[in-house]
């Protein structure tokens, strides 16, 4: 799955995977759910059908049942086993109007039972309702691993992230780079102007990092005024030229409750361009960041502190 | 009958929609037909049922209701019949009614 920020949601047609070994089924529903906003992707049977599953990760399947080599219930136990499929939601099809059939289909996961030949009307109301149920899922898990004050992911997400984004970089030999950020004296801004002015650095510095990220990022409320990004394909170089440009922002933003008083962030990025020959674990690699943030804030604060996994100083950026 | 048959599901041959799924249809069945007897002649009864269920799933939804109607028959009949080389009669009776009635279609009078 690819990652992308939470916020904005990206507004594309929903992909329908019919799986189907008809070909008359394939012409009538793509000729009758043309008037729907989806995108209709077909396989003919159960195997091709789990195939393009796995990698479209379309929003629907409609998936009929008497097929030849993988039957209908079969390619469903198979899809629902898959971490990557087991969300998306199956309207089964089926020539049969058995109870016994139905019955079976919804124990192994199908959302919907449709019989054929269809009522189209019906059909059609019932890939609405399908992918609007999916929708709402869909936010309502996305909703679960953001924080609720920045917008970003939220610890939680991060913690669940970087295993599975480090296995993943060290798996393709690419690169990989970490960053913890800190608002400055984030205290005193608590302390001077109330809270309600320092939950505005927190949104304001998120919608900085958020527009400074790209969609491959994982952007972090880490705690209180720490954030963190996994940067995914990303060596330390890269990595200290976005900070960078999020430190320069961050020093440049107009904040309406103390205009005359600017908001720095210290950043501590650890990072490599190949994770071929990486030892370190995911959690010795946050530490690493970590304790280049700690060396920011120890020389002077509003700067970006960059080392490669081997300890090496990619360069030390510092304001002015 | 030489007319797609409309009860079911009303397809009208003035839609551009439905005529196309019509069209298509028309196009597709002289091809099925002969997998039909094909399958008959060659004692293919797995063939034979695959096929006459998928026109029943599907005939009526392109407008023939009457083909989905007779293949159901005979898909019930392979379904029933334990070893169906012996009751090829039965069989050849019902593959005739419902490939004279494709053929219909195919070729109105």
């Amino acid at each position: 799955m690819s990652e992308t920020q939470p916020n904005p949601y990206t507004e594309t047609s929903p992909v329908v995977l019919l799986v189907d070994d008809s070909q008359f089924v394939h012409r009538l529903l793509e000729a009758r759910l043309r008037s729907e906003s989806i995108v209709l992707s077909s396989a003919e049977d159960g195997k091709a059908g789990l195939e393009i599953a796995q990698r479209d990760e379309p929003s629907l399947i409609l998936l009929d049942l008497d097929m030849p080599v993988m039957d209908g219930f079969e390619t469903l136990r198979e899809l629902k086993e898959d971490p990557r499929t087991r969300d998306i939601p199956v309207i089964v099809l089926s020539g049969m109007n058995s109870s016994q059939d139905k019955v079976a289909a919804f124990d192994l996961g199908a959302i919907d039972f449709v019989t054929k030949p269809f009522e189209l009307t019906e059909l059609r109301a019932r890939v609405r309702s399908s992918l609007r149920m999916s929708e709402l899922l869909r936010m309502l898990a996305q909703k679960a691993h953001i924080d609720g004050l920045s917008g970003l992911y939220n610890r939680q997400y991060f913690d669940e992230k970087l295993s599975s984004e480090f296995n993943r970089t060290l798996r393709h030999g690419q690169s990989l780079s970490i960053a913890m950020i800190d608002i400055d004296h984030f205290k005193s801004v608590n302390d001077t102007y109330g809270h309600p002015a320092g939950d505005a650095v927190i949104s304001g510095v998120a919608n900085l990092i958020m527009r400074e990220t790209r969609s491959i990022d994982i952007a972090c409320r880490y705690g209180g005024e720490e954030f963190a990004i996994i940067m995914p394909e990303t060596d330390p170089n890269q990595a200290q030229l976005m900070c960078e440009r999020i430190r320069q922002g961050c020093e440049h933003l107009a904040w309406s409750r103390h205009p005359a008083r600017n908001i720095t962030i210290s950043v501590g990025v650890a990072g490599t361009g190949n994770t071929d020959t990486v030892t370190i674990t995911p959690e010795g690699w946050v530490e690493m960041a970590d304790k280049n943030l700690y060396h920011a804030k120890q020389s002077g604060r509003n700067r970006v502190v960059t080392t490669g996994l081997d300890g090496t100083h990619i360069s030390l950026a510092q304001a002015g | 009958m030489n007319a797609p048959d409309p009860n079911a599901f009303s397809l009208d041959i003035n839609d551009p929609e439905d005529a196309e799924l019509i069209q298509y249809f028309l196009t597709e069945l002289p091809d099925r037909v002969d997998t039909i007897l094909a399958a008959f002649t060659n004692d293919d009864f797995r063939e034979l049922e695959r096929i006459a269920h998928q026109l029943k799933g599907a005939a009526p939804g392109f407008g023939f209701p009457s083909i989905g109607t007779e293949a159901a028959k005979l898909e019930q009949q392979l379904k029933l019949t334990s070893d169906p080389s012996e009751s090829v009669e039965t069989l050849r009776s019902q593959v005739d009614q419902l490939v004279s009635l494709c053929n219909s279609y195919i070729n109105p009078s």
